[in-house]
């Protein structure tokens, strides 16, 4: 192709944006929209599966040793409690430093039984995998000296439940907005088409090529493509900085800084907005290109 | 230059329009095309113009068989004729210049080439004052002069025009023909469909009539190129 043309379709392009400008902010306005609901839920899948990853580290399981287990027993017994795979940390836990807490937290009452420490020696573990959870319960209640292991595998296993629950959630809901998204933009470029079928059956009556119609379209697209993008970021930086101080205020939880995601971000709404553009702009018009003269203005 | 033989075209909804038409125009020539509503004369040009296909027979343009071109080759034979349409089909959004550049530009011609052409038709079709003026601004006849000065731009050697007179005054009427017919005069081929019996009567062109299909009558021996 001439340089010349090239020149001509890139302005033609441009043109086609600033001369259907109403359009063009209705296929803008759109397309911000689906970009920022699908970037929102992308966002919000990836904090909540930080946030259930962080409260599952959190999450240890206690193993009480019997009452009998002195100091130096315990402490073999934590040397076994770590070779359990599947373990991912084993913190002791004395009757002392628990006695500590409770007096803490109970005061005056549990003055009294200072002198007789009832409780036992107890460890704190993590697990790698909570998957795992029932079998690593099992394999730890074999190691002798255990007494009980406090059972949580209720609140684990709704915990794993609600990570897979939201992580393929936001899969579904970004599904399910990119069709959205692709099905509304190529229906305005359409309609952008519509509005310019007599420029089309112009063109194809003076001769000039299926591409050489196409492209401004799809320059057009693209143009329209990437100033979404630019929006969207925006938008979705003030949104989310926004979002996280509210519900900071609140919880305090760790949440992904938008820094971290600004970039990957504005490239996949780059691509999209470009994909989106052509796509549309492609969809829209291989339906005027398959006319001739006037069926393309539908007499 | 143009060559029908033996073409039938069927919709496919069933209506017979054109029925084992043979006919030969040659370079150079003006031809009225006339006949009522229906007659199959649009599908003549569409024919022509490689927007229908015929359901049998061989149209040739310049010695190349059109009904064989492949879709990627139908713009390049569309190069080669000048549209002029009844209802002008000029974009408003442009002004005259640009309208008429339009044509060159989607044939990929350089800006050079535009600057130096466009005036150059607009002079000889008699609007270089009107170049900045949009398409409303002026009356139908001036208007189917920037259709004709769209045609002739691109230096083709047929202009095709469905009624160019149809939604025109019969004094600007007879000064569009005079203008087909200047432009005949240098080489070009024209093909005219027309209601307008005085237009035909009045220039003494060659007149093909086509009726339900058929060629009815062609006086061929009032040909400009014999």
């Amino acid at each position: 192709m001439k340089v010349c043309s090239v020149k001509y379709l890139l302005a033609e392009g441009f043109r086609n944006v600033w001369k259907n400008w109403m359009m063009s902010i209705a296929s803008i306005g759109v397309l911000v929209l689906c970009l920022v609901l699908t970037g929102s839920s992308a966002l919000l899948s990836l904090n909540i599966t930080n946030a259930l990853g962080e409260i599952e580290s959190k999450n240890s399981i206690k193993v009480c040793l019997k009452e009998d287990v002195d100091t130096d027993q315990a402490m073999a017994i934590g040397e076994k409690l770590k070779n359990i795979d599947n373990i991912a940390s084993c913190e002791f836990y004395s009757r002392e430093e628990a006695a500590e807490k409770y007096r803490e937290q109970m005061g005056a009452i549990f003055d009294s039984m200072k002198d007789r420490n009832f409780l036992p020696h107890a460890f704190h573990i993590t697990l790698k995998d909570i998957s795992r959870y029932g079998e690593t319960v099992e394999k730890i209640k074999q190691v002798e000296g255990v007494d009980t292991v406090v059972n949580r595998s209720e609140l684990f296993e709704k915990l794993t439940k609600f990570d897979h629950f939201v992580s393929l959630a936001g899969i579904a809901v970004v599904l399910i907005l990119t069709l959205v998204s692709l099905f509304i933009i190529s229906n305005t470029i359409r309609l952008t088409m519509y509005n310019r079928r007599f420029e089309i059956s112009i063109m194809k009556s003076v001769g000039a090529t299926d591409w050489f119609v196409r492209l401004p379209f799809m320059v057009e697209g693209m143009i329209i493509g990437i100033i979404s993008a630019i929006i969207s970021s925006i938008i979705l930086k003030f949104f989310y900085d926004f979002v996280i101080s509210c519900v900071e205020k609140n919880i305090s939880f760790f949440h992904t800084p938008f820094s971290d995601v600004s970039l990957p971000l504005f490239f996949s709404f780059l691509l999209a907005g470009i994909g989106f553009g052509l796509i549309g702009g492609l969809i829209s018009i291989s339906k005027y290109l398959k006319k001739e003269g006037g069926e393309v203005l539908g007499w | 230059m143009i060559e029908f033989k033996n073409v039938s075209k069927v919709y496919p909804n069933g209506t017979n329009a054109l029925k084992n038409i043979s006919l030969h125009v040659e370079k150079g020539e003006f031809v009225f095309i006339v006949g009522s509503s229906g007659s199959g004369k649009s599908t003549f040009l569409k024919l022509i113009m490689h927007e229908e296909e015929p359901s049998c027979g061989e149209i040739f343009i310049d010695g190349i068989d059109i009904t064989k071109l492949s879709k990627k080759e139908v713009p390049y034979l569309r190069r080669k004729m000048g549209i002029v349409f009844q209802d002008f089909r000029l974009i408003d959004k442009m002004n005259v210049f640009d309208n008429v550049a339009f044509a060159m530009r989607v044939t990929g011609a350089s800006e050079k080439d535009v600057k130096k052409r466009v005036p150059y038709i607009l002079g000889l079709v008699g609007l270089q004052d009107k170049s900045d003026r949009r398409p409303s601004e002026l009356s139908g006849g001036e208007q189917q002069r920037v259709g004709l000065a769209r045609a002739l731009v691109n230096n083709p050697s047929i202009i095709i025009a469905d009624e160019p007179t149809g939604n025109v005054d019969p004094t600007m009427s007879y000064e569009i023909v005079e203008l087909l017919s200047e432009i005949n005069k240098r080489g070009t081929t024209i093909l005219m469909v027309t209601h307008e019996h005085n237009l035909v009567e009045r220039f003494k062109k060659r007149v093909v009539e086509i009726d339900e299909g058929h060629v009815t009558s062609d006086n061929e021996v009032l040909e400009v190129g014999k």
